[in-house]
C-alpha cells in the first residue's frame, strides 16, 4: 500500500508499469485470457487515478488587421468523456516468459511495457521451473490428463511408496544423457568433461524436454504427487511422464493437475492471485521482482552453461 | 441481418455465457457411463527373485547367446543375423531360467542357473579350448563356437549341490559350489585349471573337468580368474593361486607357472581376504577392514613400489596408497588401470588409458576421484553414492545404489552400449530398463545381471 501513497496521478503509474510481474496463473484460464484481465484491470484502475489537467485549446480570435486576442478556452477533445477513456488495453505490450498450458496453473512471468524484453532474456536462459504434478493411478485416458476419455482401468493396489521412489529415480537418471546431447558440446571434448563434472548443464536449445530431478512429495494410494525439476517442459510432456509411471509400475495412470511453483528464483510466495490483479498490487509486485532480478544478475544473462536454477 | 441481431440478443439475454466460454476447456468431460463398464485389468507382477540378462557388444563370438542361425539362401536373411548389439538387450536365456550368476571370457559366457536338475551351467562362445564343456552334434567333431547357451555337463558328486559363483578367464571357467569346492575346464596350459601341466594335452574337444575340493583343508568361498590364472578364495580368507606367473599374477614369489594352487605370500598372508578382482594380470585384494592388495602386473604403476618394478611378484599392502580415501567397498582391476570405490560411494581410478577423467587425462600415478556429479550425484539427488564397480580390459563400469549402470572407457565393437562405437571418456548411464545387480565385462561384450523394477 506504500507504493500507491506515491503515485499522484496516472501519468506517473503509467511510468512505473515497466518490468516483469509474476501471477498465480489459475488453471483453465489461458494465457491470452490472463493476460486480457490484467491488463484490463491495469487499464481501469489507472482510469481512476487522478487524471491529468485537461489541455486547454488556444483560440486566436478578432480581425486579422486588426489587433487580435488570445484565449484560452476548454479542449472538449481532449476529455474522457469525448475521447474515450486515457488508458486503453492498446497502450500496454504484454508477454509471457514460458508459456504455461490451459491446465496448469502456477507461477506465470509476464512482462509489461519495457518488461517484454526481460521475457525473452528469461526464455533464453532456460530458467528450471518446479512442478507439482498430481496423478492417480488405476486409470488412463487417452489424453493422458483428466479431461479424456477412459481408455483403461487396472489394478494398483501393489503400488507402494518405495515402488514409486525406485522407478522415479530411474527416470530421473535417464535424463543424464539427454542433458549432455542438448548442451551442444562434444562429447569426446575436454570442456564437456568440465561441465559435466561440475554438475547438472543448460540445455543449448529449446528442443527437447530436460528432466533434473524427480521426487515422490505425497502417495495416497491412488492420488501421488511428484514434483519435477525441468527446463523445456511443456504441460502435455508432463502428462505423458505420469502415463509412463503408470506403465512402469505395471499399472495405469493419469494425470489430475500441473501446478508450477517455482521459476528460477520466482515462487509460488511472489506470485500475485487473481483477486491481487491491481495496479496496486502489481506495482508492489514488479518492485519485488525487480530487486531479484538486480540480486542475481547471472539469472538472466548466465556466463556458464553449468545449471544455477 | 437476422442472425446478427439474434446473436445479440442471446448475449443481452445471457451476459454470463460469454464469460463462461471463456473460461471453458477446450475439451469438456462428459460422463456417458461406458468407464463403469471398462474392466479392471491386472497387469502381471515379477516375483522379488526374478532375475532379467542383458547383453550388448559383439554378437558373431556367440557370447551374447542371442545370435540366431541365418535363413536359407534363397529366402531373406535372418533379421537376428547382427555382428553386434549397440544397446543392452534382454536376453531370452534369462527369461526361461532362473539365472543366479554370470561370467564373461573372452568371447564367451558363463552362466548358472537356480535349479535342482544336472545341468546348471550353462555356456555361449567360443569354445576352442572347451572352456565352456564338450558340444559335439557328430561325434569325433566337437563344436568350437556356440551361438546359443548350451549346458555344461559337470560330473556334481550330488545333485543338490548349488553353484554359488562362476567366473570365467581368456580360455578357462571356473564353477564354485557350495560344498563341492570348485570346478574348473577348459585351457591349462599355465596351469590355470589347478591341476597339473601337461605339455602335450590337446583342449580342443576336451572332455576333462578338474575339481578342487578343498584347499588347505579349508572351504573355497570365492574364485577370481584373470587372463590365465585363477585365484581362490578360502573360508579363512587366505589367497591360493594357480596358472601364469610371467608377470607375477600369481603372487608367490616367482615368475613361474603353477599348477597345483599355492598360497599366495606377502602381505596378505595374516589377512582376511574377502574379495580379489583380476581381469588380465593385475590382481587387487580387499581384506574385510576395507584395505587394499595388489600383486602382478604394474606396468602402468597399478601396483606402485617403491623401487620401480614392472612385475610384483608378491602382495603387497597398498594401504599408504590409498590413504585418505577411506574403507574401500569394491575394486576392480582392467587392463592398465584400477577402478576402487569407498565408503562413501567415490570412485577412484590410477593406471594408464580411458579413466573416465576426460580426454586429457591419460595416465594417473595416484588414485584419483571421478567426479561424483557424473554418477547423477547434484542437488537433486544428494544421496546418489556408487556401490559396485567392474572392469573389462579397456572398459569401465559401475553401479550405483539406485541401480543404474554407468559405463565408460574404450568401447571396442560398441560394448558399452551407448549406441555408438566411440570411446567414452567420462561415465554414462547406459539404458538398462531394471535394476542393476551386477555387471561383468568381457573383452567386446558385457552381461547385465538385473532385477525388475516390480
Amino acid at each position: 500500500m506504500s507504493a500507491i501513497k506515491n503515485i499522484r496521478n496516472a501519468a506517473i503509474a503509467y511510468k512505473t508499469l515497466n518490468g516483469l510481474l509474476c501471477v498465480y496463473k489459475p488453471a483453465c484460464v489461458s494465457l491470452q485470457q490472463l493476460q486480457n484481465t490484467v491488463i484490463t484491470n491495469l487499464c481501469r484502475d489507472l482510469n481512476a487515478l487522478p487524471d491529468r489537467p485537461l489541455e486547454k485549446r488556444v483560440e486566436i480570435q478578432g480581425p486579422t488587421n486588426d489587433a487580435m486576442t488570445v484565449k484560452l478556452v476548454t479542449n472538449y477533445a481532449d476529455d474522457p468523456l469525448v475521447c474515450g477513456p486515457r488508458y486503453i488495453k492498446e497502450d500496454f505490450r504484454c508477454s509471457w516468459a514460458t508459456h504455461l498450458g490451459l491446465f496448469s496453473s502456477g507461477v506465470l512471468l509476464l512482462g509489461i511495457n519495457d518488461g517484454t524484453k526481460l521475457t525473452y532474456l528469461i526464455n533464453t536462459a532456460r530458467l528450471t521451473r518446479a512442478y507439482k504434478v498430481h496423478g492417480q493411478l488405476g486409470k488412463a485416458t487417452d489424453t493422458y490428463f483428466w479431461n479424456g476419455k477412459t481408455v483403461e482401468k487396472s489394478s494398483f493396489g501393489h503400488v507402494t511408496r518405495e515402488k514409486i521412489d525406485k522407478v522415479i529415480a530411474h527416470m530421473q537418471a535417464a535424463h543424464q544423457k539427454t542433458m549432455f546431447e542438448m548442451s551442444g558440446l562434444h562429447m569426446e571434448s575436454q570442456t564437456m568433461f568440465d561441465l559435466a563434472s561440475q554438475g547438472l548443464i543448460r540445455p543449448a536449445s529449446n528442443k527437447l524436454p530436460v528432466i533434473y530431478g524427480i521426487k515422490c512429495v505425497h502417495f495416497n494410494s491412488p492420488n501421488f504427487t511428484l514434483e519435477i525439476q525441468a527446463t523445456n517442459e511443456y504441460d502435455k510432456y508432463l502428462w505423458t511422464l505420469i502415463h509412463d509411471l503408470g506403465v512402469q509400475l505395471k499399472t495405469s495412470a493419469y494425470c489430475t493437475g500441473v501446478q508450477c511453483i517455482r521459476q528460477g528464483k520466482f515462487d509460488l510466495k511472489l506470485a500475485l492471485l487473481r483477486k491481487h490483479w491491481q495496479l496496486q498490487y502489481i506495482i508492489q509486485n514488479m518492485d519485488k521482482c525487480r530487486s531479484i532480478m538486480e540480486e542475481n544478475s547471472l539469472l538472466l544473462k548466465p556466463k556458464s552453461a553449468s545449471l544455477a536454477l | 441481418m437476422m442472425n446478427v441481431l439474434k446473436k445479440i440478443l442471446v448475449h443481452r439475454k445471457y451476459p454470463g455465457l460469454i464469460v463462461r466460454h471463456g473460461y471453458a476447456t477446450t475439451k469438456k468431460k462428459i460422463p456417458d457411463g461406458s468407464e463403469e463398464n471398462l474392466p479392471i485389468f491386472q497387469y502381471p507382477l515379477s516375483k522379488s527373485s526374478d532375475r532379467r540378462v542383458y547383453v550388448w557388444g559383439f554378437a558373431e563370438t556367440g557370447a551374447l547367446g542371442i545370435h540366431l542361425p541365418r535363413g536359407k539362401r534363397a529366402k531373406k536373411g535372418y533379421k537376428n543375423n547382427f555382428t553386434l548389439a549397440w544397446h543392452p538387450m534382454r536376453s531370452t536365456f534369462g527369461e526361461r531360467f532362473d539365472v543366479t550368476d554370470i561370467a564373461c571370457g573372452y568371447g564367451f559366457t558363463v552362466a548358472s542357473i537356480k535349479t535342482n536338475e544336472h545341468h546348471k551351467v550353462f555356456g555361449t562362445g567360443i569354445n576352442t579350448d572347451s572352456q565352456i564343456g564338450y558340444h559335439a552334434p557328430r561325434i569325433g567333431h566337437p563344436l568350437e563356437l556356440l551361438l546359443s547357451p548350451a549346458p555344461m555337463y559337470i560330473p556334481y558328486k550330488s545333485l543338490e549341490s548349488k553353484i554359488i559363483g562362476v567366473s570365467a578367464g581368456r580360455a578357462h571357467t571356473a564353477i564354485l559350489t557350495d560344498n563341492e569346492g570348485v570346478y574348473t575346464l577348459g585351457n591349462n596350459a599355465y596351469g590355470q585349471c589347478g591341476r597339473k601341466i601337461n605339455k602335450n594335452e590337446e583342449y580342443k574337444g576336451s572332455m576333462v573337468t578338474h575339481n578342487i575340493s578343498r584347499l588347505g583343508k579349508e572351504v573355497i568361498t570365492n574364485v577370481c580368474c584373470g587372463q590365465d590364472h585363477t585365484l581362490f578364495i578360502t573360508e579363512s580368507g587366505r589367497v591360493y593361486a594357480s596358472g601364469w606367473g610371467a608377470d607375477g599374477q600369481t603372487g608367490l614369489g616367482n615368475y613361474e607357472n603353477q599348477g597345483v594352487p599355492a598360497p599366495v605370500k606377502g602381505d596378505i598372508t595374516s589377512e582376511k581376504i574377502v574379495k580379489v578382482a583380476s581381469t588380465v594380470d593385475c590382481v587387487l585384494a580387499l581384506n574385510d577392514k576395507g584395505e587394499l592388495f595388489g600383486w602382478g602386473n604394474s606396468e602402468y604403476g597399478q601396483v606402485p613400489m617403491s623401487v620401480k618394478q614392472q612385475q610384483v611378484n608378491m602382495s603387497y599392502a597398498l594401504v599408504n596408497f590409498t590413504k585418505g580415501i577411506g574403507k574401500i567397498k569394491d575394486i576392480a582391476a582392467g587392463g592398465s588401470f584400477c577402478l576402487i570405490v569407498n565408503e562413501q560411494g567415490d570412485v577412484f581410478v590410477w593406471g594408464y588409458g580411458l579413466l573416465g577423467l576426460g580426454p586429457n587425462v591419460q595416465h594417473s600415478t595416484k588414485p584419483k576421484v571421478i567426479p561424483a556429479p557424473l554418477f547423477g550425484r547434484n542437488e537433486f539427488n544428494p544421496e546418489s553414492a556408487v556401490e559396485k564397480v567392474a572392469c573389462g580390459i579397456g572398459h569401465l563400469a559401475a553401479i550405483t545404489n539406485n541401480g543404474d549402470l554407468y559405463m565408460w572407457g574404450r568401447n571396442r565393437y560398441g560394448c558399452l552400449g551407448l549406441g555408438h562405437s566411440k570411446d567414452q571418456y567420462f561415465p554414462l548411464r547406459v539404458s538398462v530398463g531394471a535394476l542393476v545387480l551386477k555387471v561383468v565385462c568381457g573383452v567386446d561384450h558385457t552381461i547385465v545381471l538385473s532385477k525388475p523394477y516390480l
